[in-house]
């Protein structure tokens, strides 16, 4: 038994290990992992040191990037967003406000940064995924808190609510047709209820997530996007304001569930 | 009040308004922002632009929460419905149950990722997604309702092969803006392909028929 135990384990760590080493890494990587519950544990730290670093042409760190509470100020922001920012004069989610700072303070390319921020399968992952894991994870304890005071957020989270309803393409789909009851599957993958508070709750809360089947984190545009394809309508462009629309409805939503990330998703 | 106070208090005062004051946009005004984020919002070729305007009925079946649709909306959506429904040019609405069943269980077809649509032969039935299939079968979805033993519920005649291949061709003939997908309407299948599904579902031999 305890054999048998032994040979699960190595067989695991090597699985894991593999993995690892193909993205770049090493194996105590691999081993370090084995010890933590979620896989994604590991991308916080990256995104932490990627968030102190200088970097891009500017050589400047993300460490004057305001998401809505102050320039750096981190506690606490991400469970309010997507939120109005007057220096754009948008509603911005976590991810595309990152995609301005790293523009404007960093001086990346946007195209650039959009190209890479939902990374392959089985890589090292996108600096994106890591930093958006980061900056929610300073959240994590605390309650979404999405408000619409401004007018744009209002108007934007009833754009979501319409997007949400909205049927296209040639599977007749919007959202709601899969995640508006409960205890509903695609296959055997369970379906969020996202019309009820806890089902939306656990959208606005469990992003961004490690994806077993992919062996990296993965953020809420991904999410988006990969519902879109499979709903067989086209690309959803990175960072866009439909993306922008539902996930300001569905985290207002799923307002006062405790941020836990990254989430762990099949 | 010297002038940096009231500049102040003005100042503030605006913020309240600022933070305050939102109201709920009416629906046309709602309908323009978001129709205009459709229109912006995703990276694809004309053709595959296509993809994201709505038709007539799928504009009435968007309704949001828990509106329900007038009865003029579903009269009218079960008359595009009758008038989209093309019949197979051999005329014979039951094919073949074994092509039906990998059809029904195939899931693939049409998608797009990085502007390229999915290379395939023809489309999957995508049933499987959705519904129950053969007795004691796992693997299947259930925001549809199972279609086990559908043949042996309602036989096999001229009039259930009809209706079944109109169940699939527009569902919303039967069932103004159900979840289903109008497979054939859409698109999405060919009559002929629909025919052999139509045969999975009520021939005898189909696996959806054994017990």
């Amino acid at each position: 038994m305890k054999v048998r135990g032994g040979l699960a384990a190595i067989a695991l760590l090597c699985f894991v290990g593999t993995a690892w080493a193909q993205a770049g890494g090493d194996l105590s990587v691999g081993r370090k992992m084995l010890l933590e519950d979620n896989p994604g544990e590991l991308w916080i730290d990256k995104g932490k040191a990627l968030f102190h670093e200088k970097r891009g042409p500017k050589k400047a760190s993300l460490e004057q990037c305001d998401f809505g509470m102050g320039p750096g100020k981190l506690e606490g922001a991400a469970a309010k967003l997507p939120r109005y920012f007057p220096d754009v004069d948008k509603v911005q989610d976590l991810e595309s406000r990152l995609v301005t700072c790293m523009v404007q303070l960093q001086g990346f390319k946007r195209d650039d940064v959009e190209k890479k921020a939902i990374s392959p399968s089985r890589s090292a992952g996108s600096d994106v995924e890591a930093l958006a894991l980061y900056i929610t994870s300073r959240s994590n304890g605390m309650k979404v808190n999405v408000t619409l005071s401004h007018q744009k957020e209002y108007d934007v989270y009833k754009a979501g609510e319409y997007l949400f309803y909205r049927r296209a393409g040639q599977t007749d789909f919007a959202c709601v047709q899969c995640h508006g009851e409960a205890n509903k599957r695609i296959r055997l993958q369970d379906l969020l209820h996202m019309t009820n508070k806890d089902g939306a709750g656990e959208v606005a809360s469990t992003w961004p997530a490690y994806r077993g089947a992919h062996y990296v984190v993965r953020t809420m545009q991904w999410r988006l996007y990969d519902c879109f394809w499979q709903m067989r309508l086209p690309d959803l462009d990175y960072g866009s304001d439909v993306s922008i629309a539902l996930t300001t409805y569905l985290n207002h939503s799923g307002n006062g569930t405790i941020i836990k990330v990254p989430g762990f998703k099949r | 009040m010297n002038k940096a106070s009231l500049k102040r208090t003005l100042l503030g005062a605006s913020a309240a308004l600022v933070a305050g004051c939102a109201t709920a946009p009416d629906e046309a005004t709602t309908r323009q922002i978001a129709e205009k984020m459709v229109k912006e919002s995703f990276i694809a070729s004309p053709a595959h632009a296509k993809r994201l305007v709505q038709d007539k009925s799928q504009q009435i079946c968007s309704k949001i929460g828990d509106a329900k649709l007038t009865q003029a909306e579903a009269a009218e959506v079960v008359n595009l419905a009758r008038a989209s429904i093309k019949y197979p040019a051999s005329g014979k609405l039951v094919g073949d149950w074994k092509i039906g069943d990998k059809l029904a269980h195939d899931g693939a077809g049409d998608r797009i990722r990085n502007g390229k649509l999915e290379k395939r032969k023809e489309n999957g039935g995508l049933c499987q997604n959705c519904h129950g299939l053969a007795p004691g079968e796992i693997n299947v979805g259930n925001v549809g309702p199972a279609l086990t033993g559908w043949g042996m519920q309602r036989g096999n005649s001229e009039a259930i092969a009809k209706y079944t291949y109109e169940k699939i061709y527009n569902a919303w003939l039967y069932f103004p803006c159900s979840n289903m997908p109008r497979l054939g309407a859409t698109g999405h299948l060919t009559p002929e392909q629909i025919t052999h599904l139509v045969a999975f579902l009520i021939e005898p031999e189909s696996p959806i028929n054994k017990k």
